[in-house]
């Protein structure tokens, strides 16, 4: 295993602040399986992914839930832009 | 074709972007410039001390570069200038600024009404309202869709 740190955007660094860490086998973890995890770990978050609306961007790009996620990889949660 | 965007992290000056865009023309007849500031007030008439738009650097520029791009792809624009802020934003301060140009007037002010449009609707930015009784985030509004949707219509 090792651990991932994952940025949390917008008003969901107000479930549980801006940054969680969290485990992943070291071959990696799916982002739809990543979604799951967190939602263990932290319900509050939980509540919010199980929305639906929420994104996972992977080294600046968005994408989507099959992308594999593994350490070294920079994680951000994206909730529903404002727009400008 | 010029196209730039930039993320202003600090309080920039509209004029002198103005004169700057302006300086750097080459035979355009059209200039068209909008900049948006930060109200005092929220839709509901409650007081916004400050209003905070939390970027993602690349993504947010990225998703800025895409909007201009398609804005020249559809106008007949020569060149376009995006500035956006993000950080903490006071009542009056500008928060978004867009020049266009073109050879005639018609497509300079399309363009910078699209770009808006999208901008308003698509930029990568999460915005919340800070006032006396606490935050609020903002989403895009009904009509912030509608004035979008303009666009859709007029492409089909």
């Amino acid at each position: 295993m090792t651990i991932l740190r994952i940025e949390l955007c917008g008003r969901l660094a107000e479930a549980c602040g801006c940054e969680v860490e969290q485990a992943v086998p070291t071959d990696g973890l799916p982002v739809h399986a990543l979604f799951a995890a967190l939602a263990d770990a932290h319900p509050r978050l939980g509540e919010v992914l199980a929305r639906g609306r929420v994104r996972a961007c992977v080294n600046e790009e968005i994408v989507p839930g099959s992308t594999v996620v593994t350490a070294g990889d920079a994680v951000a949660l994206f909730p529903p832009v404002s727009g400008g | 074709m010029t196209s730039a965007v930039q993320l202003a992290e600090a309080a920039f000056d509209p004029a002198a972007l103005l004169a700057r865009f302006t300086a750097d023309l080459d035979g355009e007849g059209a200039v068209v410039s909008f900049t948006g500031h930060a109200r005092g007030a929220a839709k509901d008439g409650g007081v916004v001390q400050v209003l905070v738009l939390e970027s993602y650097r690349g993504v947010t520029l990225a998703s800025m570069r895409a909007i201009a791009g398609e804005a020249h792809a559809r106008f007949a624009i020569t060149r376009s200038l995006v500035v956006h802020r993000a950080g903490r934003i006071l009542p009056g301060e500008a928060i978004v600024y867009v020049a266009t140009a073109s050879a005639h007037r018609r497509a300079a002010f399309e363009a910078a009404d699209y770009l808006m449009d999208r901008l308003k609707t698509e930029a990568v930015f999460w915005k919340r309202e800070e006032g006396p009784d606490g935050h609020r985030w903002i989403e895009p509004t009904e009509g912030d869709r509608a004035d979008l949707s303009r666009w859709t219509a007029k492409q089909d």
